[in-house]
Parts: structure tokens; C-alpha cells; sequence
């Protein structure tokens, strides 16, 4: 297993109750999982979980065979190479679009880094832009900008906290379309988290209902046909 | 959770950094509140029976007063201003903050300057019309000057705060009033007031917290105040277990404000509305409307600005030649030096407790918040004490540390500048740690979260990305720090070290010496520093709301 | 490892900041001192020897005086500290003790100088120029101070509705004739504290305060302002007397701005009291601290202080008597001629003050 996260427990600093109940979930290197749920269920905290944003009250989190948490351990997020596409995409507003892909990249040379830009900016079609503020762009190219900045330092899980919510429905397709292309060309492990169940049959390869912080049901997804044609 | 994980996730250097810096300014107040429940003295039973009522009476006069005044120049101005287009409104929108700029002391005597027997009112009355006028109508050394000078140079704090909060209202709320029938006055009385209550009772207090901390004013004019009473109390009597105990008086009266404050309120917070969705429309007015608001207005900038930095600029070319030699360039320097150092030390703990606090939620952070504030609501003698007393004591243990080495040394941190920048920094750590706080605020957590998943530590995300982000606040509150230092008495003059003078303890000498017009160049070097620096805060500002 | 970057970052910043601090603070007041380790102790030391430095707490301070302390540091080779303030300077010194930095004490009124010997923070001083400059009453008896200027509290009085023939003593201004006529500052004030202390060491505890109430009586208003307000409420016709010190009228005689001029010159100057007790005078004085690091240097500046070039700069600079008899005194000071002054030893001042303070308490005087 890829991923293996087990018996996941959260409760927030004065709550009664545990927001996450016994979370339990593994991953195959490459896949895509959609966690579904109604707001308020919980879904946007284990992704904070896994970045390591929030700390897990019991459970363990083993990414590539590396401990991120258990009873004794805590990796902090910086530490775990998770890569993480925010719901406002959260693009560093006195940065340019070069500059924010190249932030999380590091142990490389100047050389190194600009050819990862380029090829990143190419994945997700920006190349014109590069010299952009975020301010300057489109939802849509700021959204591409955030996952050609997660992507960049080639992590080896990447979280999509609800992806398409700040898009218009018209584009929001078209952006799906074209995200599953690049994870999937990129083989990226990913699991993003949604309350749109259209989004979650196209998108992923598994699908996880959560209600309440408790695991509902977890199904595959059968490849739609024109996915499978390519 | 289990205790190692606790403890790697909650003390880490930024709660430690916080923790020293929350220690050094609560020690001051620990220290006053020990002495306040130690043994009274004889001196104290003769303060309780013949000046303790005098001073309480004079305290509540002037809080109330003062209090009730700035709210009504102030919300009727910055209501006038934002709903309003009339002439000059665009400059009046920044001027009214200017009167911030003349320290309330400089105010206090160049009024007094002004209508007394030899000022400029009463000379051209009796050089060109020959009327000789009854002084009882001409002097300012009274209760009723006292409020006078408080509510001119301190009510822009109430306009500053209630006028961003309605610019941040949605025009709809009063639109709405309108076609419910309210007039424009019925509106603002029944509509903006209320809505604004949170602002206007914020920032009255910090107009009550001012007069309560002032020394300078009242000791010109004459008025017994906690501050003038701890003062002589502890210098002419040579007192000072009563004088702290007197602070300690004076705590439970900030106290009891703050308290008030808070109830006033209710359990609403400052709230501003991060997405402005129709900005409010000025509307023009017109004919004798548009004249009547314009009156208004410049009578108080007027008043508040621009008679006395005129007169002060006639003082100065009465005595410049004498004052502006080589020691007034040392005065600017000193100036300069201990504000920008003290501001630059408040914006950096400022930064370090505020990141802190956003971080980590908790009961912990949350309390080392409110307590950056409590310094402000401290009065600058009552500080001015512990601070002393605090070095005493580390000069004490210093020295014998310097003889167990064998060190043979004279030097003293208490002569040093340092026990007054530390002193500075306690005062005035909450106005840059607001500001500061604000600015996150608005930022929000995303982006430092952001950055962490992309591999940057917390400390290398402040710099990178938090720091950056909140750029304007940081400015906004050095801006803010600097310019309450440069205007500074009471921690100075008591502070002082060796050949340091300020711009603010030279007026105040020249003033209290009875030489008015030789005052007056380091005065309007104060409020030219002041102003200008209000002004780019101003843009600042602007710029941020914009954005 | 990354918060103990965090911490050593702090530390370096906080270490920079007060050091930059510090070296400004060297840099500019006490080269030589601050600067002292182990390795340049002695070095130093003899550089202190040298050049030094006296370090003055006053709570003078004219223009003139900074010209003065140049002008020994250029004769001298001794640099000048100075923290100037006001009463709070005392507490200052006191909470110091030993460790204080101060050399001289520099402070207007006899009676704080003898509070502060009566403290225990003063040293007697041997000093054939200072016993030959300063004439015996205007110094302490046993040489723990030295007056450097003098000035007398006079009545000062309209020349358009007083004669001076009206005018005799203090005493005479509490009777009837001058009801509401008669205009003097707050009882808070040092300088009608010491004046009522020397009555009371002339006339005795119950004709002082006779003299106290009969003044509040008298009083125009209601104590308002310093003294210079006083002398301007006279021209403005609130009153037709004050009490004032006589450097105040000389102030505004050489004022820059024309009105103070003209209210200066429509006043005349009485000197109380000249066939019985003598006008009140007080002195500025300067006494040498008890733990006084920089003795001989100390002694040099009082000394300087009172030779007669000083002397006249001194004095004029706040158009004050100079001590030094030798010393020319000023035209306007001139103009008023001279006068009899009480003959009591200016230590008094201090012991009745807190009799003095109670006494205006008692009497109602604000």
C-alpha cells in the first residue's frame, strides 16, 4: 500500500465529540480518490490531517513506507512532501506565477529549477504567464497555477481541497477533464475532497462517503467509456 | 494526545520567545500590585483624606467629558464626511487626522499663549480696537480648557475608527433607512450610531486611556490628576510606596473603563466586512447644505490644527535664531534614534506574538494577546516606576556579578538607554501589535499553510510569506509606534539617560519654565515629523483598503 | 534545529539592537568609561585621568548653561553629562545610592539643597576658590553647597494704580487696603513654599500663618498659572500686585515678542521689607554628590562656575543675581538697584518646608 492511513481520530479543542471517527483508508501509488461528503462532514480535515496542518488525537498516517504520525511520532507539514491545492488556491499574492511554482522547489541548481518551471507551466498551458501576478489571471489559471505549484516539487501524495467550488460550471468541466489528464500523465497519488458527486464519478478511481467524520461506503468507480478508448 | 507530541507541537520557539516578552510586560504590573496590597503609610491615610476624592472627581470630569465630546465631533464628522461631497472634503477626509500630529501639551500652552493678556488675541483687541477685556474670559487654565484642549487633539482617534468602519458598512444599511422613511439625521442617529457602537465605544476608550496617561496638560494648567498626584507624590514627597500605591488606584479605575468597554460592546468584536459589496456613494450636497458642512468642518480643523501650528510657526520666527543651534540637531537625532529603535523592537516582538497567536489556537496565545494590550492601558509614570524598579534590581545582581568576575565596571543599564527603550516598548507594544494583528487577520492562515506544504518551515514561511503579506500593517504600525514615541513625556523625562533630550521633554521645559515662544521650534518639529508621517500612513492605509 | 535557528536569529537581533544601542550610547556621552574590559582597564583608567568627565544632574536649564559646559570642556579637557529634569531627579539620585552616576547636583532652591544633604547624599568640599568666591550665606555651613545665582521674590505692581509709597512690607499686603487686589501663583510652587519658610523662621509658626490667610483674603482670583502670569494678570488689571521672583519681570523686559516688552515696562519692581526683615532671596545652587565618582572634576566645574566670567553668563542667562560679588550685574538688574536682603542661613528653607506646605493646607491656600 501507497498510502495507509488507520483509525484516524480528530476532535476539535472544545468539541464533545470527535470530528473524525476511526478514519481508515489505503491508496495505490497512482490513484485517484474522491472523498464525498456534505459540509460539516469532516472531509476537509483529513486532508488537513495528512498535510500535517492539524494533529490526529490517536491513528497513524504511513505514506511511502514513511511514518507521518503515529502515538509518537509527528511529522511537521514541511517535512512530509504531501503536496496541497487549496480551495481559494491560496497563490501568493506579491509573487508571480514563476516565482510561486518555484517556491516549494529546493536541492536544486537555479538551472535545475527553471527547467522544472518550464515544464511545469507547460503541463498546465501557462507558459505566456509567467511573469503574471495572480491577480492577474483568470480562476481557472490561478487554479492551474496552484496545482503546477503542488506538482512542482513532485510530491509524492497530492491533496485537492475541493478543486472546482470557486469555478464557473462551464469551465469547471472542462478543468476536470484536463486535471485528470495531467495526474494521471504525471501518475501523481491523489485525493481530493468534494461535495459534488458528478465531479467525484469523473475525476476519481475510488470514491469514499463520509457522513459525520464515519466512513459510509468506499466504491470504485467504473471507467467512463471515452476514458477508456485513450 | 500523547505528551511528546504535545510538546513538539505546542512549545516551540515562538511560544518561548512570546512567554519572555508577555513576562517583561507584565512585571512592571506585578510589581505595582504587590506594593498597592502592601502596609499603607502615614503619608497615604493623609492622600486618602484630603486629595484622594479631589483627584477621582477631577479623573471622572475630564473622562466624561472628554468622552462625550470626541464622540460627538468625531462621529458627526466622519458620518459628514463619508456620506457626504462638499467643499474640501477630499482634504478634510485626512486632515481631521492631523490634529493626532500636536502632542495635547503643546496644544495645552499655546492656547494659553494665545488668549492670555500679551497673546495675539488680546494684543490686537487692545493695540487696534482699544478694548481692554475681563480675564476671567481669557484664560484656559480651568476645567473647561482642560476638556477643550483633550477634545480637539484627541478626538480624531474617534473619527479615524468610526469613519473605516462605516466606509466599510454596505451602502444598503443606509439606503435602506432612507426608504423606510428615516431623514439623514434620523439615520445617522438611529441607523449609523448603533451599528457603529463597537467602534465608537473602542475608540473612545483609547481617548479615555490618553487622558487618564496625561501629564503634561493637566500639570500646565493646574488640574490634580492621578498622574500629576503620583508625580508629586513620589518626587516632591519622595514617597514612593504611596505613589504606588496611588498606580495601583489608578489600575482598578483603568480597569473598571476597560471593563465598561467591554460590556458596551456586548460579545461583539470589531468586525469588519472583508468583502466590501457596494461601497457607500458620497452624495453631493449642495447650496447653503454644502456651506454649513464645510463650516463645520473647517471650524474644527481649525481650531484643532490650524491656529495653533500658525501661532506656533510665528513663535518660531520670533526665537529661532537663539534655538535652532547645534544641540536642537542632537534633540531631531535623539528623537529620531529612540523612536525608530523602539518602533523597530515593537514591530519585530509584535510580529513574533501575533504569528504566534494566529498559529496556535488555545487559551494560552489567546491570553498573551490581550496582555500586549494591557501596556497601553498602563499610564507611562505607572510603567515608568516598575521599569525603574525592575532595573534597580538587575543593576544590583548586574554589579555583583561584574565583582564576582572581578570585573571593575561602572557601567549601569539604568543610565543606559536602554531602561528607556524598554520602557517605550512595554508602553507602546500594543498599538503596533494591533495594527500587526489586524493585518493577519485579514491575510488569514491559507497561505501559510500553503507554504508549509511546499516545504518551508515556520520560520522560513514568516519571512517569506507572512511577512511580506502583512507589509502594509507592519509600516502602519511602526508609523503608529513612532509617532506616539516622538510625542512621548512622562517615560522620558523620567528615563532619561546622560545628554538625551527629545524633542517633546525640551518643549515641555521651555513651556513649563514659562518661555512659550521659545517652545515653539521644537514643537512644530514634532508635529511636521507627526504629520508627515500620518499622512503616509494615511496612504498606507488607503492603499490597503483598496486592494 | 529550526527553532533553535528561530532562537539564535532573536538572540542576534536583540544582541545587535542593544548594541548598537550601547556603542551609540558610548559612542556619544562616555567614550572611555563604557568601553573599559579587563584587557584595557588600566589603560583606560589613565585616559579617564586624563580627559574624564563630570557627570551633572541639574534641573536647570537655560540656553546659556549648554554654553557654559562647552566652554569648560574646552578649557578643561572635561566632558560634561547632563540629564536634566525636575523633582524627580532626587528620587533618582536616592534610589541610586552608591551606584549613581551623578557627580553634581544642580537645582534652584536652597531648601532642596538642604533636603538633600539632610538625606545623606552630599560630601563637604574643601575648596579656597569657592569659600573666596561665594560669599558665606549663600553656601552651606559646612560646605555640602554652593549657591551659584540668586534671585529675590519681590512685589511686583502696576505703575498706573500703585505707588510705591503704598507699598512697605509682605506683612502689609494682607491688610484691608488690598482686597482683592493682590495676585500670587498656586502654594504648590517651591518658591512660595520657601517663603513662608523663611517667615516662619522670622516671625514665628502663628504670624506666619496669619500672614498666609491674610494673603488668600486678599487674593484677586484664585491661584492660577506661574508667575509670569502673575505679572501679566497685574497689566491686564486683575490685580494690582504680585508676588514674584525678579527674573521673571527681567524675562519679560528682554523678551523677543513686543507685548511681553510692554507689559514688563508697565510694572515697577519693590523690594519688600528693606527697614525691617529683608527681601527674600533664594538661591541656585550645586552640591557635590556623596558617591560622586569624579570628585576633583566636580569640584574644577562648581569652581568654573562661580569665577566671574562664568558667573555673568551664568546669571544673565536667566537674567539672575551671580553670587560672585566680583561678577557685573546686569542692566536690567541695575535699573532696580539694590536692596537688603534677609539675613537668615538658606538651610532653613529646607527644615520648614513640610511646615510651610501644611501651613497653606491649613489656610486654604490652592
Amino acid at each position: 500500500m501507497f498510502v495507509q492511513i488507520e483509525d484516524l481520530v480528530y476532535q476539535y479543542r472544545n468539541a464533545s465529540e470527535p470530528a473524525i471517527k476511526n478514519f481508515s483508508l489505503q491508496l495505490n501509488e497512482g490513484e485517484i480518490i474522491a472523498i464525498l461528503g456534505e459540509s460539516g462532514s469532516g472531509k476537509s480535515t483529513i486532508l488537513r490531517l495528512l498535510a500535517g496542518l492539524e494533529t490526529p488525537k490517536s491513528g497513524m498516517i504511513i505514506i511511502n513506507g514513511q511514518k507521518m504520525v503515529d502515538d509518537h511520532t509527528f511529522i511537521p507539514p514541511e517535512k512530509r512532501g504531501i503536496g496541497m491545492v487549496f480551495q481559494d488556491y491560496a497563490l501568493f499574492p506579491h509573487m508571480t506565477v514563476e516565482n510561486n511554482i518555484k517556491f516549494g522547489l529546493r536541492h536544486m541548481t537555479s538551472k535545475q529549477k527553471q527547467k522544472r518551471i518550464e515544464e511545469m507551466l507547460e503541463l498546465v498551458n501557462l507558459l505566456d504567464y509567467k511573469k503574471r501576478y495572480p491577480y492577474e489571471l483568470s480562476g481557472g489559471q490561478q487554479q492551474r497555477v496552484a496545482l503546477a505549484r503542488a506538482l512542482a516539487p513532485a510530491p509524492s501524495l497530492l491533496l485537492f481541497d475541493e478543486p472546482f467550488s470557486n469555478l464557473d460550471a462551464s469551465l469547471q468541466m472542462k478543468i476536470r477533464d484536463e486535471l485528470k489528464q495531467i495526474l494521471k500523465q504525471t501518475k501523481s497519488t491523489s485525493i481530493f475532497v468534494t461535495h459534488d458527486q458528478v465531479d467525484a464519478a469523473a475525476l476519481a478511481d475510488r470514491t469514499v462517503l463520509i457522513e459525520k467524520g464515519v466512513v459510509k461506503n468506499i466504491s470504485k468507480v467504473e471507467p467512463p467509456k471515452s476514458y477508456s478508448l485513450i | 494526545m500523547k505528551l511528546v507530541q504535545q510538546v513538539k507541537t505546542q512549545i516551540n520557539m515562538w511560544a518561548i520567545l512570546s512567554f519572555v516578552f508577555i513576562v517583561i510586560i507584565l512585571l512592571p504590573n506585578i510589581l505595582i500590585a504587590i506594593h498597592f496590597f502592601g502596609e499603607p503609610n502615614e503619608n497615604w491615610f493623609h492622600i486618602k483624606e484630603y486629595l484622594l476624592f479631589d483627584i477621582f472627581y477631577n479623573t471622572s470630569i475630564l473622562l466624561v467629558s472628554t468622552g462625550v465630546a470626541t464622540i460627538i465631533i468625531g462621529t458627526s464628522l466622519a458620518w459628514m464626511i463619508t456620506v457626504y461631497k462638499f467643499p474640501l472634503r477630499n482634504f478634510f477626509r485626512w486632515g481631521m487626522i492631523l490634529p493626532l500630529a500636536i502632542p495635547p501639551f503643546i496644544g495645552a500652552y499655546t492656547y494659553q499663549g494665545m488668549v492670555n493678556y500679551t497673546g495675539f488675541i488680546q494684543s490686537t483687541l487692545r493695540n487696534s480696537f482699544d478694548l481692554q477685556v475681563n480675564q476671567k474670559y481669557f484664560s484656559m487654565m480651568s476645567m473647561e480648557g482642560t476638556i477643550f484642549i483633550f477634545t480637539m487633539f484627541l478626538f480624531p482617534y474617534v473619527y479615524v475608527i468610526t469613519k473605516s468602519f462605516i466606509e466599510n458598512q454596505s451602502s444598503s444599511i443606509i439606503e435602506n433607512a432612507r426608504l423606510l422613511g428615516a431623514n439623514s439625521f434620523e439615520t445617522f442617529v438611529r441607523v449609523v450610531l448603533p451599528i457603529s457602537k463597537t467602534a465608537i465605544v473602542g475608540s473612545a476608550t483609547i481617548v479615555m486611556l490618553e487622558v487618564i496617561n496625561d501629564y503634561g496638560v493637566v500639570k500646565y494648567y493646574g488640574i490634580q490628576t492621578f498622574i500629576t498626584s503620583i508625580f508629586q507624590t513620589w518626587f516632591a514627597m519622595g514617597d514612593r510606596e504611596s505613589a504606588f500605591k496611588l498606580a495601583g488606584t489608578l489600575m482598578v479605575v483603568v480597569i473598571f473603563i476597560l471593563v465598561i468597554e467591554r460590556v458596551i460592546r456586548g460579545r461583539k468584536q470589531f468586525s469588519y466586512s472583508t468583502t466590501k459589496i457596494r461601497p457607500i456613494q458620497p452624495k453631493q450636497l449642495k447650496g447653503v447644505k454644502a456651506w454649513i458642512a464645510f463650516s463645520y468642518c473647517f471650524t474644527i480643523f481649525s481650531l484643532a490644527f490650524l491656529i495653533p501650528f500658525v501661532q506656533l510657526i510665528f513663535w518660531m520666527l520670533m526665537t529661532y535664531e537663539r534655538i535652532l543651534t547645534a544641540e536642537f540637531y542632537t534633540l531631531v537625532k535623539n528623537s529620531f534614534f529612540a523612536a525608530s529603535v523602539a518602533a523597530l523592537i515593537i514591530v519585530i516582538v509584535g510580529l513574533i506574538i501575533a504569528n504566534y497567536s494566529r498559529i496556535h489556537q488555545g487559551l494560552l496565545p489567546k491570553f498573551f494577546a490581550r496582555v500586549t494590550v494591557l501596556g497601553y492601558s498602563v499610564p507611562g509614570a505607572v510603567i515608568a516606576i516598575g521599569v525603574i524598579t525592575i532595573f534597580l534590581m538587575i543593576d544590583r545582581n548586574l554589579g555583583s556579578l561584574f565583582k564576582l568576575f572581578s570585573i571593575d565596571t561602572t557601567f549601569v543599564l539604568r543610565t543606559s538607554i536602554v531602561m528607556l527603550i524598554s520602557a517605550y516598548v512595554i508602553r507602546f507594544l500594543a498599538v503596533g501589535y494591533n495594527s500587526i494583528e489586524a493585518g493577519f487577520e485579514k491575510v488569514g492562515t491559507t497561505f501559510t499553510e500553503a507554504s508549509r506544504t511546499l516545504g518551508l518551515s515556520t520560520f522560513r514561511t514568516f519571512l517569506k510569506v507572512d511577512i511580506p503579506m502583512v507589509k502594509g500593517a507592519i509600516i502602519g504600525g511602526f508609523i503608529l509606534v513612532f509617532v506616539d514615541i516622538l510625542k512621548e513625556l512622562p517615560l522620558t523625562m523620567l528615563l532619561q539617560p546622560f545628554n538625551f533630550q527629545t524633542l517633546a521633554t525640551r518643549a515641555f521645559r521651555y513651556a513649563n519654565d514659562e518661555m512659550i515662544s521659545e517652545a515653539a521650534s521644537a514643537s512644530l518639529l514634532i508635529i511636521l515629523i507627526s504629520g508627515i508621517c500620518i499622512f503616509i500612513f494615511h496612504k498606507v492605509l488607503d492603499r490597503g483598503e483598496a486592494n | 534545529m529550526k527553532h533553535l535557528k528561530v532562537l539564535i536569529f532573536s538572540l542576534f537581533l536583540s544582541v545587535l539592537v542593544l548594541g548598537l544601542v550601547g556603542c551609540n550610547q558610548a559612542s556619544e556621552e562616555k567614550p572611555v568609561e563604557q568601553e573599559k574590559t579587563e584587557e584595557t582597564a588600566e589603560q583606560a583608567t589613565t585616559e579617564v585621568e586624563e580627559a574624564g568627565v563630570v557627570n551633572l544632574y541639574t534641573t536647570r536649564h537655560y540656553d546659556t548653561d549648554e554654553e557654559l559646559y562647552k566652554k569648560f570642556t574646552e578649557q578643561s579637557g572635561i566632558e560634561v553629562n547632563v540629564i536634566s529634569g525636575k523633582d524627580e531627579l532626587v528620587q533618582r539620585l536616592k534610589d541610586e545610592g552608591e551606584a549613581t552616576e551623578a557627580d553634581i547636583f544642580i537645582t534652584a532652591d536652597a531648601g532642596n539643597l538642604a533636603r538633600l544633604k539632610a538625606d545623606g547624599l552630599t560630601q563637604a568640599i574643601e575648596s579656597d576658590v569657592l569659600t573666596t568666591n561665594i560669599p558665606e550665606k549663600l553656601r552651606d555651613d559646612e560646605n555640602h553647597w554652593f549657591g551659584l545665582t540668586k534671585r529675590a521674590r519681590v512685589i511686583v505692581y502696576s505703575k498706573d494704580r500703585v505707588d510705591p509709597s503704598e507699598l512697605s512690607t509682605y506683612e502689609a499686603l494682607t491688610e484691608d487696603a488690598w482686597k482683592e487686589r493682590v495676585l500670587i501663583r498656586s502654594s504648590e510652587n517651591i518658591y512660595n513654599q520657601s517663603l513662608l519658610a523663611s517667615f516662619i523662621e522670622l516671625n514665628g509658626e502663628e504670624a506666619s500663618k496669619d500672614w498666609a490667610a491674610g494673603i488668600v483674603a486678599n487674593m484677586a482670583r484664585t491661584p492660577e498659572g506661574g508667575d509670569t502670569d502673575q505679572v501679566k494678570a497685574v497689566v491686564a488689571g486683575e490685580g494690582d500686585v504680585a508676588i514674584s521672583n525678579t527674573y521673571y519681570v527681567g524675562r519679560l523686559l528682554n523678551s523677543t515678542d513686543s507685548e511681553e516688552v510692554k507689559v514688563g515696562e508697565q510694572v515697577g519692581v519693590f523690594f519688600p521689607n528693606q527697614d525691617t526683615t529683608g527681601t527674600h532671596i533664594n538661591i541656585s545652587g550645586a552640591t557635590v554628590v556623596k558617591h560622586a565618582k569624579n570628585v576633583d572634576n566636580a569640584v574644577k566645574f562648581i569652581e568654573f562656575l562661580t569665577s566671574v566670567e562664568a558667573q555673568e553668563l551664568f546669571a544673565e542667562g536667566n537674567n539672575e543675581y551671580p553670587v560672585n560679588p566680583e561678577a557685573a550685574i546686569s542692566e536690567t538688574l541695575t535699573s532696580w538697584g539694590e536692596f537688603k536682603e534677609q539675613d537668615i542661613n538658606l538651610t532653613i528653607l529646607g527644615d520648614n518646608n513640610t511646615r510651610a506646605i501644611q501651613l497653606f493646607n491649613e489656610v486654604g491656600w490652592k
